[in-house]
């Protein structure tokens, strides 16, 4: 014969086993609510980022610009004049450097880049400085491979 | 090539027109070139007309190219800022005609109804 539980607690009024259980479920909701509970995060740092959201590329209705611009510092604009002063020429047969005028807003790349489209010459260095009169001065040297006289000559300033 | 003229540069596609002005400002390089090293004055004369003719050029690119794009955005909604009409800040901002002269169907009513009367003095 074994000792239910059940006849055990039983007091008067002799509650069968579901209505234990549903005793047990009125009690549970009146203790803690019926809603049900949220899951707390687990929080293992003091300190609190900024969520990652969803960030969306652009897709406009319509172009601001109805169409984009030529590139507007090209190679014919880079490089204005060359220069044949005394001190260039002197520049040209010692230092095999040629000496440019440029735009002020180009800088020691475009000027290598608009003389090898230009004129078809690789620029060892180019050196830079802006003249009292607002203009911008390249000091541009040649490869030892070829000879800046015979390049101006080619060019045509000579 | 004696200057172009914009009516027959209009003739010609752009593939053609860049190619030209690719070649134009190559002699406009090579024209400045020759100012520094003492050109003739035959030369130095021509620069001015070089670079009109460039300005030309490049008129006529945009301009076709404008001309195109206003077809495409013919039919849509919304059309690029430099497309739309330019006036100024404050016109743009005002009620369209057809906005400012819609009335409500009260006042519709009213005008019909009751029109301002003209009257004259037998003399």
């Amino acid at each position: 014969m074994s000792i239910n539980s059940n006849t055990i607690n039983r007091t008067g009024g002799n509650p069968a086993p579901s209505d234990k259980n549903k005793a047990l479920a009125a009690k549970k909701a009146a203790l803690k609510g019926v809603n049900g509970q949220k899951a707390r995060k687990i929080r293992t740092s003091t300190t609190f980022n900024r969520p990652k959201t969803l960030k969306l590329a652009r897709s406009p209705k319509y172009a601001r610009k109805s169409v984009p611009h030529v590139p507007r510092l090209d190679q014919y604009k880079v490089l204005k004049t060359p220069l044949n002063t005394e001190s260039a020429m002197k520049k040209i047969e010692e230092n095999n450097t040629l000496v440019f005028i440029v735009d002020v807003k180009s800088n020691k790349r475009q000027i290598k880049d608009a003389l090898k489209k230009m004129y078809d010459v690789t620029a060892l260095k180019v050196n830079t400085l802006i003249r009292p009169d607002g203009n911008k001065k390249a000091y541009i040297k040649l490869t030892a491979d070829v000879d800046a006289l015979d390049v101006a000559n080619k060019i045509g300033f000579i | 090539m004696a200057a172009p003229k914009a009516y027959e540069l209009r003739t010609k596609n752009k593939a053609e027109l860049t190619k030209q002005l690719e070649e134009l400002k190559q002699e406009l390089a090579s024209l400045k070139v020759q100012k520094v090293a003492g050109g003739s004055a035959g030369k130095l004369t021509k620069i001015s007309a070089v670079r009109k003719s460039i300005a030309r050029v490049m008129t006529v690119i945009t301009q076709t190219q404008r001309a195109q794009l206003r077809l495409f955005y013919q039919k849509k909604n919304f059309l690029p800022l430099d497309l739309r009409v330019k006036k100024t800040r404050a016109i743009r901002r005002r009620l369209t005609k057809h906005e400012a002269s819609v009335k409500t169907v009260k006042q519709q009513k009213k005008d019909i109804h009751f029109p301002l009367r003209k009257y004259a003095v037998k003399a």
